[in-house]
């Protein structure tokens, strides 16, 4: 059953989910104000799924049931899968403009689905058909699930097992007959609070010495344990002033990050899909990294889509959108932000079938990929805050533009003083100017720049991870012969 | 009651696919709701489902890609594509045609 985006917000309130925010407990999270905007950007991606005109990316027939499924709970089955993927994330980015949460999930079942064929091809397990029999729930239940990797890591010199204090990285400390017991934190959750289950798997490849901490496994959002506490986002306490609309920029959507912890979990024999075989620690990592560094070949660019956009309303508010630079600059915008999109579509067509039948992107240009993203998004706001001026940061409040204070020696209010002196061009009225104006403060540095430059860093591994695989993937040594035979060096 | 009934079931399904629409070129929506209004009520136009036989099927694309999939749909007469506004006047007149035939 496909969920409409009411069913899904709906569905959340069922949820016993613990959440912490400034220190206190929210009780009623489902309707906070700093909480509520990451949840609609996720009720998107429910709701366009029932809309004729995005229905064709937002949803696929699932390998495993026969049933027409969200595309986020899909196993990409095709080229033609990966691509569509990678085009239904720029979708969502352009209609929330923010981070949209659900693709960690759709990128660990992917992953996990590959790599429990592998263990159970070597180790005669079962974790491949305990996940099968658990993706086929989050089909049917159209289940958004929080795709866990990264660990606390404490002092990153050491492994897992040579951490003063253990917990640092999620790890198993009790092994029963019908389950095992975890205890750990899983950082940076993109939507981990609006998401109905959690998906763990291991942060870094590992040796034998640290075969506790390569543990795979699902739980409810709400066991008992488990519980999150909300990473604050710059401007974040805007969403709690009175009949705040303009100054958030945007007032509906937006991302959502927790640190994750797991006080001494337990979970069921068959909710765990990876349990102390060390050597897929690094393979399930790495596959996990290779499609969510995909992913950002689409949301990203979704994003950066609508950053143009306001870019170019603010030239045009401004008055200066027939200056040749102003011009220029924005296809310099488009040529970065399409660039992106090149790489995600280019890593999804040279994809290739796994064993277990699913399909894997290209390594290499998914690196690539990402490793254009730590940098494009980057280039792209600086552009925008070129283009928008100074005043979208030094622009007074929405409060001021509505005061009725008089202040002026005319009796003007605060107001219209800021009405007068703040007016651009007559192709927007002032509040028009100040709306595109927040937006792209926003985006640059406000709330939504958490997903779309410091994620963009360092979401899917930071960029030294990319360049790592790139090395591994590049093919030098072909490229050497390539050179010999056109510069005629004989020598082997 | 019953003459009415007849009279519907005589008019030209079309199943109508959209792409995903991830950057579409043109407004895709407003493109079909021409050509709805060109035909009025002599096509029935719907959006394209499974279990369901058309007389044929529009698929409408956003960009010169066109990657909408639509081979799981029935169709006794195939398939026209459109993947741009200025295709408006060509659907209209390959429709028409198709018409004329089944007259």
């Amino acid at each position: 059953m496909l969920m409409t985006g009411e069913q899904y917000i709906e569905s959340l309130r069922k949820l016993k989910t613990r959440v912490y925010m400034f220190g206190e407990k929210v009780e009623n999270w489902v309707d906070h104000p700093i909480i509520r905007p990451s949840i609609n950007s996720v009720a998107m991606t429910y709701e366009l799924a029932h809309d004729p005109q995005y229905e064709d990316l937002m949803t696929a027939k699932s390998n495993l049931t026969g049933e027409k499924v969200n595309r986020f709970s899909h196993l990409h089955q095709s080229t033609e899968d990966l691509v569509k993927k990678v085009k239904m994330q720029r979708l969502l980015g352009q209609k929330t403009g923010s981070c949209f949460q659900r693709c960690v999930g759709m990128d660990a079942f992917n992953a996990v689905y590959s790599t429990t064929y592998d263990i159970d091809k070597k180790y005669g397990t079962d974790y491949h058909k305990r996940f099968v029999d658990y993706l086929k729930y989050v089909q049917e239940e159209d289940l958004t699930v929080d795709g866990a990797m990264t660990d606390p890591k404490g002092d990153r010199s050491k492994a897992p097992s040579a951490q003063e204090d253990k917990d640092l990285y999620l790890h198993v400390v009790e092994k029963r007959e019908d389950g095992i017991v975890v205890r750990g934190a899983k950082a940076h959750q993109t939507g981990s609070i609006n998401s109905h289950e959690h998906l763990i798997m291991p942060t870094i490849a590992l040796r034998e010495e640290d075969k506790a901490y390569a543990v795979s496994f699902a739980v409810p959002s709400d066991a008992e344990g488990l519980f999150m506490i909300y990473g604050r986002q710059s401007c974040d306490t805007r969403k709690l002033e009175e009949g705040a609309d303009i100054d958030l920029g945007n007032k509906k959507f937006g991302g959502q990050e927790a640190l994750v912890v797991f006080d001494d979990v337990f979970v069921p024999n068959e909710r765990v899909f990876m349990c102390e075989e060390y050597d897929f620690a690094g393979v399930l990592v790495e596959r996990f990294a290779g499609y969510h560094r995909q992913s950002y070949g689409g949301c990203k660019v979704g994003v950066g889509d609508v950053l143009i956009g306001a870019a170019a309303l603010a030239a045009d508010y401004n008055g200066v959108n027939k200056a040749s630079h102003i011009k220029d600059k924005l296809i310099e915008m488009t040529h970065l932000n399409e660039t992106l999109y090149c790489c995600g579509i280019a890593c999804s067509s040279e994809g290739y079938p796994t064993e277990a039948g699913n399909y894997q992107i290209d390594m290499l240009l998914a690196n690539v990929c990402k490793q254009n993203v730590t940098r494009f998004p980057y280039e792209i706001v600086r552009l925008a805050e070129d283009i928008a001026g100074g005043l979208m940061v030094t622009m007074p409040s929405e409060q001021d533009f509505r005061s009725d204070l008089k202040v002026g020696k005319n009796g003007e209010t605060i107001g219209e003083i800021c009405n007068k002196y703040l007016v651009g061009s007559p192709a927007a009225t002032t509040e028009e100017r100040m709306r595109v104006l927040r937006l792209i403060e926003n985006l640059a540095l406000g709330t939504a720049a958490v997903g779309y430059r410091t994620e963009s860093m360092h979401g899917a591994g930071s960029p030294q991870a990319q360049r790592i695989m790139i090395a591994r993937q590049g093919n030098i040594e072909a490229k050497k012969e390539l050179a010999k035979v056109i510069a005629g060096i004989k020598k082997n | 009651m019953k003459i009415i009934t007849e009279r519907f079931d005589l008019k030209l399904k079309c199943g109508v696919r959209f792409c995903g629409g991830c950057n579409p070129r043109y407004d895709r929506g407003r493109a079909l709701e021409k050509i709805k209004d060109y035909f009025k009520d002599r096509i029935e136009f719907s959006y394209a489902k499974e279990d369901v036989d058309y007389d044929i099927l529009l698929v409408i694309g956003g960009c010169t890609n066109n990657c909408a999939s639509f081979s799981q749909f029935n169709s006794k007469l195939g398939s026209i594509k459109m993947w741009s506004e200025d295709h408006i006047d060509k659907v209209i007149e390959e429709l028409e045609g198709i018409l004329l035939k089944s007259n």
